[in-house]
């Protein structure tokens, strides 16, 4: 051990694994991830024949691409009109029942987006009447455009909470009080002290919301598929979805492929930078304070409906979705059917986001470690820049991506477990490394050179001082990582088409378009639910324990 | 005019007390400050006043006026933070001028006013800065601009010093003073520094755990403490236990536990009586008689020196010296000590014992 530890403390080998963890997060995740780009240097040829100069083609991929980028904003702009209030309220009031509250808003998070999918659907959209839907459903929808923003508010409205009432826990109260003995109201105050403070963090809320609902790939399929009359509507990921199987027997499809991914890899990019620039440098005009009106909304009946319609809102709109599966369920006929493909394939999804996982810690901690601990170097910035960029990409593209970068040369063999891993890896890695990087800039290094100076090794004062200081900000990335993987449709369809997933699994029995296939779709949710809520308590009572 | 009544505040946290009942007056223009041990409920009581806690018992009258339910905004109030809570994406400026804006004043009225209090605490210089770009101690002063700003009458401190360094403290001290005094406002100001309550004051309130010690003059808490905890928490005091031995002309004459009997200009206890003897170090004095001490330490503090000596129960006594006559004082040596009979106080000895009565909770 002692001369393990006197091996790895040498000067020449730490230098070597720092450059191997670089390495492996520069060839392993970040290339691959946008490796399709090149697609167009090298086969612009095909993307004319095949894509530009064919215009119901190019038509239909730019419909896909620009539904997904509506959607997403307007996702995001209701995500926080009603999110800031509802965030709002759990910070800064106390009220009975708030513990209720903030137990209420994560639940739908334990839900796969696959069952979101087909439990929201079947609550808001007209469906076919073989599926026989309660007639307490709302039953009203029938724009798929509509019921996926319906969908991607459901599933990505428990993040915006809290990642602005992350935000807004760290914003001192004191600002706004002082606003008020200056005599503004709790309006004004809140307005034109606390929300400019609050800018910074919107913007990750902002990126973060508007690029999961980029990247939403199954619960969109099932939504879409459940639906009475999808008018053939597609997103951009689905679309990657769609031809993905097809590419192996129509090698026509390849351009188009190509076209869509760099089109959802470009277009991400972009737009989240114009997001963060536009948030940062345009001033609202928001200085003016207006004394009477803002007087007269501070207090009685506004505050209190507001809140009234910020719970309102949650009940309606996330949480009877969410969870409408059951009564579903509850209500129709039962049928028998075969377990066997859906318990092996949810054994194999969890196989996949296991093996991930440590992957993604064994490798994704020391890269968190150099970028926190040497934050003025050059490198290290454009890591943390890097480290974003897996986040932000749609995952149907990443995958196509990856599956394209790694089936085109010959380094390591293309088994679809390891491609599938090798995804999952990209889109979970960066999580994993920004939780750590976050909660090793927060401990003062004074811990460890202490312990270096009382005759510890590095890596010594890394195990016994640092690693149990961040244990729980490495155990929150590794939850994420791993409930991410396991939600993930896009990616691993788009690396290997044949991948039976649980999603496809419950597709391929929706469009069965029988009584029998509905139910059964249905029991699967459930099956899905009860699984990743009995993980998550699982997860939520070892990390309980490990804080104590 | 301003004047502030407190009847009956108090606060409680379910079975946790924090402030128990508080009667005060605050005159018109007076400067008070409500000085306590940290937890001691002061800073509850302050925020009390200016509408950011709730009291679960009693009322705030501000001018007459009963308070409850009237909202933070509408007491027309200042207020001084401890940490201090300029804006930090406003400039110096913009913060001072933000209670002017939040009443909706004309912007060339909004300049005026923040040139003028600016001014006033001589930072108009620094006028386009961020907060984030001055020292703790001119952050301080502009938050001081920007409480005066609103033209309240009222200005509440909360420890608007204590982080600040120690030389800036004592000079924002001085200032605090003289700007309430020249804008002519009533003053309460909250802190846990004795030194600072004693220097801006016109009345100290003296708390601890939730409840009024007692309120006097600086002086009067200084020379003439009705508490122990007073005679202990203000400046520094011995403090000795003895019997009343007898009393003539109005002088009692204690014996000491420690042995030696020492005088004391104050008659209000029989003989027999069990009594506490307060002094402060610079009424000690080494004398041919009184109690017996050998010298233990000997500190010098820049005018004089501060002798410690124990007596024969190991009791410590402080006193200070003018001057070091090194054959009398050095240590390990053996010094008759006596008092001042004039500057003593006594108390009636506490029944839980000394140190139950000076405890900080």
């Amino acid at each position: 051990m002692d001369s393990l530890i006197a091996v790895i403390s040498r000067k020449r080998f730490r230098t070597g694994w720092t450059a191997f963890i670089i390495v492996f997060f520069l060839f392993f995740v970040i290339l691959p991830t946008v490796y399709i780009l090149s697609y167009a240097f090298t086969n612009w040829g095909s993307i004319e024949q095949y894509v530009l100069d064919d215009p119901a083609m190019l038509d239909l991929i730019l419909n896909a691409i620009s539904a997904s980028f509506q959607i997403a904003a307007i996702v995001t702009v209701i995500d926080i009109l009603v999110g800031l209030p509802m965030a709002w309220m759990l910070v800064r009031k106390q009220f009975r029942g708030k513990a209720l509250l903030d137990t209420l808003i994560d639940m739908p998070l334990a839900v796969p987006t696959a069952a979101l999918g087909f439990s929201s659907a079947i609550f808001f959209a007209v469906t076919p009447d073989a599926l026989q839907a309660p007639s307490f459903a709302l039953n009203a929808v029938t724009s798929p455009f509509i019921l996926i923003i319906l969908l991607h508010v459901v599933f990505s409205y428990p993040y915006m909470v809290r990642s602005l009432s992350a935000i807004l826990v760290q914003i001192d109260q004191t600002y706004e009080t002082a606003g008020r003995t200056l005599g503004a109201s709790a309006l004004s105050a809140a307005r034109t002290i606390t929300l400019p403070l609050f800018r910074a963090g919107l913007v990750t809320g902002i990126i973060l919301c508007f690029a999961r609902s980029l990247s939403e790939t199954g619960g969109t399929m099932i939504a879409l598929a459940t639906m009475a009359n999808s008018q053939g509507f597609q997103t951009g990921p689905t679309i990657i979805g769609m031809w993905k199987p097809l590419v192996e027997t129509n090698t026509d499809l390849a351009a188009p492929l190509a076209f869509v991914s760099i089109l959802l890899i470009l277009l991400s990019l972009v737009l989240l930078l114009v997001i963060k620039l536009v948030v940062m440098k345009v001033h609202l005009p928001m200085g003016r304070i207006w004394p009477r009106p803002e007087k007269l909304f501070s207090r009685g009946w506004f505050p209190k409906t507001k809140d009234g319609l910020a719970v309102f809102f949650l009940v309606l709109f996330v949480l009877i979705p969410s969870f409408f599966i059951f009564t579903y369920v509850g209500s129709v006929e039962s049928a028998s059917f075969d377990w066997g493909p859906f318990t092996e394939s949810l054994l194999f999804s969890f196989m996949v986001a296991g093996v991930v996982t440590v992957i993604d810690i064994a490798l994704g901690v020391p890269l968190a470690v150099y970028i926190a601990k040497n934050r003025t170097g050059k490198l290290s910035d454009v890591l943390d820049v890097l480290v974003n960029v897996p986040l932000i990409v749609p995952t149907a593209a990443l995958g196509y991506s990856l599956g394209v970068f790694w089936t085109g040369q010959n380094i390591i063999p293309t088994y679809d477990v390891l491609l599938i891993i090798l995804a999952h890896v990209a889109f979970t890695y960066p999580l994993v490394v920004r939780n750590v990087a976050g909660a090793v800039e927060e401990v003062d290094p004074a811990f460890e050179e202490t312990a270096r100076t009382l005759g510890a090794k590095p890596v010594q004062a890394f195990r016994r001082v640092l690693y149990p200081i961040i244990k729980s900000s490495i155990l929150a990335g590794a939850i994420m990582a791993f409930t991410r993987s396991l939600g993930e449709t896009g990616a691993t369809q788009a690396v290997v088409a044949s991948a039976q997933t649980a999603p496809v699994y419950i597709v391929n029995l929706i469009n069965l378009k029988t009584p029998s296939g509905y139910y059964t779709a249905g029991l699967a949710c459930i099956v899905l639910i009860i699984v990743s809520f009995v993980f998550m308590l699982a997860l939520r009572y070892i990390t309980n324990r490990r804080s104590r | 005019m301003v004047e502030v009544k407190l009847v009956g505040l108090g606060k409680r946290y379910g079975s946790v007390t924090a402030v128990e009942k508080v009667d005060l007056t605050v005159a018109d223009k007076e400067y008070v400050t409500i000085l306590g041990p940290s937890g001691c409920g002061k800073t509850t009581l302050i925020r009390m006043i200016a509408g950011i806690i709730e009291p679960t018992d009693g009322k705030v009258y501000i001018d007459g006026k009963d308070m409850t339910g009237v909202p933070i905004e509408d007491r027309d109030i200042g207020y001084v933070f401890q940490n201090i809570a300029l804006f930090p994406h406003l400039t110096v400026q913009n913060n001072v001028s933000y209670g002017p804006r939040a009443r909706d004043l004309p912007p060339e009225e909004q300049k005026r006013i923040s040139r003028r209090f600016l001014e006033m605490v001589k930072l108009l210089d620094k006028m386009g800065m961020l907060p984030g770009e001055l020292c703790g101690g001119e952050q301080q002063k502009v938050s001081l601009a920007r409480a005066l700003s609103s033209g309240s009458k009222l200005l509440l401190l909360d420890e608007p010093l204590s982080a600040l360094d120690s030389r800036v403290r004592v000079d924002l001290r001085y200032e605090l003073r003289r700007l309430a005094k020249e804008l002519g406002l009533t003053t309460i100001h909250v802190t846990h520094d004795q030194e600072e309550a004693q220097s801006v004051s016109d009345r100290i309130v003296l708390m601890r755990a939730g409840t009024v010690v007692e309120t006097g003059t600086p002086e009067e808490l200084y020379t003439r403490p009705r508490k122990i905890f007073t005679a202990n928490f203000i400046g520094e005091t011995n403090l000795l236990e003895g019997w009343v031995l007898e009393i003539k002309d109005g002088v009692s004459v204690i014996e000491l536990r420690n042995g030696g009997n020492v005088r004391v200009n104050q008659a209000d206890h029989p003989v027999g009586y069990a009594v506490v003897i307060s002094v402060r170090p610079e009424f000690v004095f080494p004398a041919d008689e009184g109690m017996r001490a050998i010298v233990t330490a000997i500190t010098y503090m820049g005018t004089y020196w501060r002798v410690t000596a124990n007596t024969e129960d190991e009791e410590e006594v402080a006193f200070d010296s003018a001057t070091l006559d090194e054959n009398l004082l050095t240590i390990g040596k053996e010094v008759y000590l006596a008092v001042n009979p004039k500057a003593a106080v006594l108390y009636p000895r506490p029944e839980d014992g000394v140190q139950e009565a000076i405890k900080l909770e």
